[in-house]
């Protein structure tokens, strides 16, 4: 009898409570860059407006352009302003675990890989919070 | 497709890149985050500071290159993660087909928006 | 002396099974020992009441109508200072069921045939103290394998990847007569690919890896690894090199590596796997760009 049975992926999210340092870095990664790549299409079509408002002197002078109109519109709004602070998080957190993973490629410090993600995450929410000021200015803070 | 007999094997031109692209957008996108949030605040954004910026050739060259490199190592991020998790076989193609349309798109549209805000068109 | 010993520990044990487990490991092994000593009797006592290791081992066998669904065990075997997992299962099977399958030879991390998953972590049980882990201790067979029975796992794929890198020698020349009649390899190259070599076939690595478990093409780090021994070994030929290398930069082959690290922290011998795996990715890529 040559039956056997398959386990599927016995180490998926089910337990995640004994993952390693690099598989949380990697899950990190991997997630932000989705992230990231998500949000470069989102901006190319807020950008595009651009296409719309070039050539009108008048309203680029008076900043009525279809343009500025959008992009000062998005600004105002209190949950735009919160996204922007997790895309500065996500965008952070993916440019310092991607230096690590730079290092880790050039086979630099390999045995203070588990080290050098968590300093990546203690790094990122510092330059995180230390940013909420300069980006919350004129929406209540 | 056919086997590709080259000494250089895709597999490895992708890898490569996607480290150089690495390292190039490191740079730039903290420039970027720094210029547009720090520098100037993004909700002061206006036509004219935009244009201001982009028509100078340096920077606007910069910026098409930091949407190539973006729009590369983003989407060479999620086909491999794609790869990585056993796609194979015909649905692999249609993927690499369609991020391979979709990146093209979006740096054609990207550059033309560009030119647009330098006041080229 | 010897009551005085004895008493907080059998009155202890009864009021707060708890209290047990705040103890370290090592004092309870001391009072054991001690109150063994003292009389044979005592001993006896221990050894029925005494430590036991709870341990829950996975179960399948697709010829048992009863076991066809995969279900935990638990035995509770008598605990002595110096016990692995290997020993407990053994127990358990010589003493309370002995249909509990799984595969062991050695006994002392040679052989590679005992990698389980224990505790949520791929090791090889034959080198893993019981005393180090937490109870229940939870062995299964190795993840992301076909289970053929019990703790039983097929192993084909990973010596089919194994076998696909040509983990033999294959430089056919020998050396000049003038020079030795042996292949001779110089000391700094032997410490190069000494951690490489220390490879027993367990298959831990690649079980542990988050890659392999969705791209089966991908080679694993064990094959790779056993590749890098033979790729960085001065004595084959640059050409043979260059062959070896353009078996691994297939697209599943070291191109797949994320860089978790799962395999470096679970390999039972220690071996810097992954640090083989980016040293072979450099290798791949400087050998490409010198023909451009």
């Amino acid at each position: 009898m040559s039956q056997s049975y398959n386990r599927g992926l016995v180490e998926d999210f089910g337990r995640w409570k004994e993952f390693t340092a690099g598989m949380w870095a990697w899950i990190f990664h991997k997630f932000t860059g989705w992230m990231l790549i998500g949000y470069l299409f989102t901006h190319i079509a807020v950008l595009s407006t651009a296409i719309g408002a070039a050539g009108d002197t008048a309203a680029i002078q008076a900043e009525t352009d279809i343009y500025t109109t959008t992009i000062q519109g998005l600004e105002e709004l209190f949950i735009v302003r919160v996204l922007e602070v997790g895309l500065l998080a996500v965008a952070v957190f993916h440019i310092l675990n991607g230096l690590r993973l730079l290092m880790v490629d050039l086979g630099i410090g390999l045995e203070a890989q588990d080290k050098s993600f968590y300093a990546s995450l203690i790094l990122t929410g510092v330059i995180t919070v230390a940013s909420v000021p300069t980006f919350m200015k004129g929406v209540g803070f | 497709m056919a086997e590709r007999y080259s000494s250089f094997v895709p597999g490895g031109t992708a890898w490569l890149l996607q480290r150089i692209t690495a390292a190039f957008l490191v740079v730039v996108l903290a420039f970027h985050f720094f210029q547009l949030h720090f520098v100037n605040h993004a909700a002061d954004v206006t036509f004219q500071g935009t244009q201001a910026r982009m028509s100078n050739v340096g920077y606007f060259l910069t910026m098409v290159l930091f949407l190539i490199a973006g729009a590369f190592h983003g989407l060479n991020g999620v086909y491999n993660a794609l790869v990585n998790q056993g796609l194979d076989g015909t649905p692999k193609k249609v993927v690499l087909a369609v991020l391979t349309i979709a990146g093209v798109a979006l740096v054609v549209q990207g550059t033309y928006v560009a030119l647009a805000m330098a006041g080229w068109t | 002396m010897s009551t005085q010993q004895q008493e907080p520990e059998t009155q202890e044990a009864p009021e707060d099974p708890e209290m047990k487990g705040a103890q370290s490991p090592q004092d309870r092994r001391l009072a054991e020992k001690e109150s063994g000593a003292i009389d044979e009797e005592s001993e006896k006592k221990a050894e029925l009441e005494g430590e036991t290791v709870h341990i829950k081992v996975f179960r399948y066998d697709p010829e048992v109508e009863g076991k066809q669904e995969p279900r935990f065990d638990d035995f509770h075997v008598p605990f002595e200072k110096g016990m692995t997992v290997l020993d407990a299962v053994i127990y358990a099977r010589d003493e309370y069921d002995s249909s509990l399958t799984f595969r062991h030879s050695c006994r002392q991390a040679v052989c590679g045939s005992d990698a389980f998953f224990i505790n949520g972590k791929q090791r090889l049980a034959c080198k893993t103290q019981l005393s180090e882990l937490e109870q229940p201790v939870r062995i299964e067979p190795l993840p992301h394998q076909e289970v053929v029975k019990d703790l039983v796992v097929d192993m084909g794929h990973f010596y089919d990847q194994m076998h696909a890198v040509e983990p033999y020698f294959q430089d056919e020349d020998t050396p000049e007569v003038s020079d030795l009649e042996e292949q001779h390899q110089s000391p700094e190259n032997r410490e190069k690919i000494k951690m490489s070599s220390r490879c027993i076939w367990c298959g831990a690595c690649m079980s542990s890896c988050n890659i392999a478990a969705g791209d089966n093409q991908y080679l694993g780090p064990a094959a790779i690894n056993k590749a890098y021994k033979f790729a960085m070994d001065d004595r084959e030929s640059e050409e043979i090199k260059e062959h070896r290398l353009r078996i691994l930069e297939q697209e599943h082959g070291v191109w797949r590596c994320q860089t978790q690290f799962s395999c470096t922290e679970v390999c039972p011998k220690d071996i810097p796997l992954t640090e083989h795996i980016q040293e072979l990715k450099r290798e791949a890529v400087k050998k490409n760009l010198k023909f451009w």
